[in-house]
């Protein structure tokens, strides 16, 4: 094994068998280190939410990671290269800058209603389901958007990060729990937590956002946001047949509030997972 | 690495000698301190370094003919089969002797050896040695018992063998007096059946007797070269002992 | 004292009360969206394989306690079941090296079906096998000599080191999986850990198909090199003899067809789709098509052997298969009715794609490799070399056998566990959904 034990020889096949075996133990280590080094680092530089988000979206099903300009019908079958992160990704740039679409937020107007949910188009959405609004400049709103809220019910606890708190986006915002299920929430964008809100209010944190370019580039807007919400529908309605839900969104039907009220032994853990983006 | 052998021993054993008295599987056992057969052993987890099995030529009455055959590890010199496939080192041949050793303080039990040797010369602790009260007296102070879950097999009674190194020593001579180093087996056989000795020395009795026309070799054919001679005038023991099997359905008996 | 507003959530770490409440709980652990059978129901199902585990515990309590006595092995008979399961599990657990090699390194994308159950399956028999070498060895606790002074010519030193530096592979290639468990992932470090060792995975997978070749290899080798047993020994070709190569295909081959059966099984016992057709016939393709290869080498093996190792050794060509137990139905069996017949059915597109077909081939497949090891531990020890032995019968004795049902029980226990609380089979939830 080792030159200094009796019997070791130095001779070829010793030094080539032996040589192997300690690349080979060589390298086995040095990639795990590596692989806990890197952990490390990816701490340091607060790159755990990212990560965690990355893994996650792997998980998620393939219609919940469709690109959204799939969604909205500007190109085929695409699923998302980049965890949606649309600020990173070449093809939303080029798809994006084709569409008229891609202007400032509209105004909230008179045509909110959609398919019975409240979606008023003066706001920009996540596709994890929360909306963002300004509320003066670089201070924004984070909200459930209606979808959501009727998925929930009210929530018997919320787990709200406390101010100071640095968010990033499509890392975790906050957590919820409807009776035995708890429901991670994303963030929709990079900040810090400057003040909390609540169900009551109508928004959930008051965000003091990341002073970077394009840093909205990733979030819904416009027409799109009713072929996501059509989509998420279409989701909820396939999720709710394949988890033995015994009711279904007839055609045409509306999201009551409160679901979960509405057959308490359903999977729901399954269903807001899904519908929520958790792996 | 592999240095020229100073000696190397070796057997010849005279067939139409043995009588199959098995004296030298007692002597063995004695010398060596193998202990005595637990209770449920059989003729194949038993212990003994040197077994007489007998071998027949399979034909029936009048022509019938046995010879009984003493077999202890044929020491092989030529990629002994034993050496090569042991993980670690524990089997080894002494390049002063030729002889092929065992170290049972390393050997860790795989039985890989056991299932290498032709001539099933090696031998398994399956359970702990004991002795009957009273007889540990009787052991061999020169040679160390061996312990549960490892192989064995003959060394050509190495006790013996470092005995005559000490006793050239201490007459300051480097190697010993060949006449002083003879096996247990072959000083208790009745009727001498078994020579032993230096075979690189073209004076000594076995050197010379190994080149004789009756002499042969077990399993010759499997290139083993094997330093334990037999020799035997009846061609068809020769014939089956260097490897043409006959037949098979009509083979001798483990003694 | 102000009252907190915004309270912490207990729910998680509160302790479980009732039965309700452990059910509830045991459910955060199991992959959202993934049906799985009531508690009650699972532990009924391991409760005879903890039992069995148990019986073969004491077994191999004996034999560390007393020694190999409680074996029927003999010194004639010195290897036996226990040194045949292993070189069975191993050929078969190659079924991991082959799909990390198919997937990580080849990059085909269709294996990542099955590369989780692959590397579960290959953790099982790597360490069942190794659990079941240090009772079969005499003295486990000088395991390590091997080590420290090793003899390099010895096959079975290559063996040692592949087989411990390779389950090492395997558990570090098992960890993701575990860690990617639905509860285990909310600690972010797990995650993170995770992602950055997946990110390594393709080096991992390198070494261990490397570590594979040789392993697989040397235990053809283990047998090959004995040149007292003519009846495995085989010529060399450079310093290995030609088992080593054998070996190697003849586990390649058996690999995907073994992880197709258990893939199988898993689909048959648990009544859900948890693979694409296409996967399965994909590996049965990869399995026939090295089965066929395999079959063509090892005629040619037999040929040569036949026509020059019998006559160099003096043993008649028709001794070793003169036997009544061992006659040349044996060598027909291995090569044409589990090697050729599976090899020919899988490597048929039309044949494939009869399920029923495909899994019965790749049964018959991985008893083909079972064969050929079983033939090579047990003929070879069985058959005589010295003119006055007789042909040799060995049946293990109720502490082997029990041992045995252990290691296998033990990998039941796992792999239930494994498919419980782990995902391995990632497009189950695509399949469920459509």
């Amino acid at each position: 094994m080792f030159p200094w034990v009796y019997e070791f020889r130095w001779t070829t096949g010793h030094l080539l068998f032996l040589g192997i075996f300690f690349s080979v133990l060589l390298t086995i280590g040095l990639t795990v280190v590596r692989a806990a080094w890197k952990t490390y680092r990816d701490f340091q530089d607060q790159k755990q939410e990212h990560l965690s988000w990355k893994a996650d979206f792997e998980d998620l099903s393939p219609l919940a990671r469709s690109c959204r300009h799939e969604i909205s019908g500007k190109v085929r079958r695409r699923s998302c290269p980049n965890e949606f992160d649309c600020r990173v990704c070449a093809n939303h740039r080029v798809t994006a800058g084709r569409l008229p679409s891609a202007g400032p937020p509209a105004r909230r107007g008179a045509d909110a209603g959609f398919c019975g949910l409240d979606v008023p188009l003066d706001r920009l959405y996540h596709r994890g389901h929360t909306w963002v609004k300004e509320e003066r400049e670089g201070v924004y709103l984070i909200g459930l958007d209606d979808f959501a809220s009727r998925l929930i019910g009210p929530p018997d606890q919320v787990d709200l990060p406390a101010p100071g708190t640095r968010l990033q986006a499509n890392g975790k915002g906050w957590r919820m729990r409807r009776q035995s299920t708890i429901v991670r929430i994303l963030s929709p964008l990079d900040g810090e937590v400057i003040g909390q809100g609540g169900a009551q209010q109508g928004w959930y944190l008051k965000v003091r956002a990341d002073s970077r370019g394009n840093k909205m580039d990733h979030l819904l807007r416009g027409e799109e946001v009713r072929s996501w919400v059509l989509r998420e529908l279409e989701r909820l309605q396939m999720a709710l047949a394949t988890d033995g839900v015994g009711m279904s969104l007839a055609d045409g039907g509306e999201l009551v509030y409160d679901v979960t009220l509405q057959d308490p032994h359903a999977d729901w853990d399954s269903v807001l997972g899904e519908m929520f983006l958790q792996a | 690495m592999e240095q020229k052998n100073k000696a190397r021993y070796g057997m010849v054993v005279d067939l139409d000698r043995c009588t199959g008295c098995g004296n030298c599987m007692m002597a063995c056992a004695v010398e060596n301190n193998l202990a005595p057969a637990e209770k449920k052993a059989n003729d194949r987890t038993g212990i003994t370094w040197m077994r007489v099995y007998a071998m027949n030529n399979g034909k029936a009455f009048p022509a019938a003919e046995t010879v009984f055959v003493p077999m202890a590890c044929q020491q092989c010199d030529k990629e002994t089969p034993c050496i090569a496939v042991c993980p670690q080192n524990a089997v080894d041949r002494d390049p002063g002797s030729g002889i092929v050793g065992q170290v049972p303080q390393r050997c860790l039990g795989c039985r890989y050896c056991m299932t290498a040797c032709p001539y099933h010369a090696r031998y398994f602790n399956w359970s702990d040695p004991s002795w009957p009260a009273g007889m540990e007296k009787a052991l061999n102070p020169d040679v160390a018992p061996r312990m549960r879950g490892v192989a064995e097999k003959c060394n050509f009674c190495h006790g013996r063998w470092h005995a005559a190194r000490a006793r050239a020593a201490a007459q300051g001579r480097s190697e010993p007096d060949p006449a002083d180093y003879i096996p247990a087996c072959v000083e208790s056989c009745p009727s001498r059946a078994i020579l032993f000795g230096n075979l690189d020395d073209a004076g000594s009795e076995v050197a010379k007797a190994c080149q004789e026309g009756n002499c042969f070799r077990f399993l010759a054919r499997l290139d083993t070269e094997s330093k334990v001679y037999y020799r035997s005038a009846k061609p068809w023991v020769r014939e089956m002992a260097e490897g043409n099997r006959m037949p098979s359905g009509k083979d001798g008996n483990l003694s | 004292m102000i009252e907190q507003t915004l309270p912490r959530l207990p729910v998680e770490s509160a302790p479980a009360h009732t039965i309700r409440d452990w059910k509830a709980m045991e459910k955060k652990w199991i992959p959202r969206g993934l049906p799985r059978c009531s508690p009650g129901r699972f532990y009924a199902w391991l409760a005879p394989w903890l039992l069995l585990l148990a019986i073969g515990a004491y077994a191999m309590y004996l034999c560390f306690a007393e020694g190999l006595q409680h074996t029927n092995m003999d010194n004639r008979f010195a290897f036996g079941l226990w040194i045949y399961l292993d070189l069975t599990v191993i050929a078969l657990g190659a079924g991991a090296f082959f799909t990390g090699f198919l997937f990580y390194i080849l990059r085909w994308k269709e294996m990542t079906a099955v590369i989780n159950a692959a590397v579960v399956l290959g953790f099982i028999c790597y360490s069942s096998a190794i659990a079941i070498l240090l009772v079969d060895i005499g003295q486990p606790l000088r395991a390590w000599f091997t080590f420290w002074h090793p003899n390099v010519h010895s096959m079975l030193t290559e063996v040692t080191f592949c087989l411990s530096c390779y389950l090492t592979v395997l558990a570090i290639e098992y960890l993701p999986v575990l860690l990617k468990n639905r509860k285990l992932r909310q600690v972010p470090l797990f995650l993170v850990f995770e992602y950055e060792l997946h990110r390594v995975m393709p080096v991992l997978a390198g070494v261990g198909t490397f570590l594979s070749f040789f392993h697989q290899g040397s235990l053809g080798g283990l047998y090959g090199v004995l040149h007292g047993r003519p009846f495995a020994f085989r010529e060399a070709l450079g310093i290995w003899p030609t088992t080593f190569f054998l070996f190697i295909l003849s586990a390649a081959a058996a690999g995907p067809s073994f992880v197709l059966l258990m893939a199988r099984l898993t689909q048959f016992l648990s009544r859900k789709q948890l693979v694409r057709a296409e996967v399965f016939a994909q590996l049965g393709k990869v399995s026939g098509t090295l089965l066929l290869f395999y079959v063509l080498l090892k005629t040619l093996d037999t040929m040569l052997w036949i026509n020059r190792i019998y006559p160099q050794t003096g043993f008649s060509p028709y001794s070793f298969y003169a036997e009544p137990s061992f006659g040349t139905w044996v060598l027909l069996l291995e090569i044409i009715g589990l090697g050729l017949v599976p090899a020919l059915f899988l490597v048929n597109p039309r044949m494939r794609e009869k399920p029923w077909v495909l899994t019965l081939m790749a049964f018959l497949a991985c008893s083909g490799v079972a064969f050929n090891r079983f033939v090579m531990t047990v003929q070879t020890l069985a058959l005589p070399t010295l003119p006055f032995d007789r042909f040799l019968r060995y049946v293990p004795s109720w502490q082997e056998v029990a041992a045995f049902l252990a290691v296998l029980a033990y990998g039941v226990l796992l792999y239930s566990f494994s498919f419980r609380y782990a995902t391995l089979f990632p497009q189950e939830r695509d399949l469920r959904n459509q």
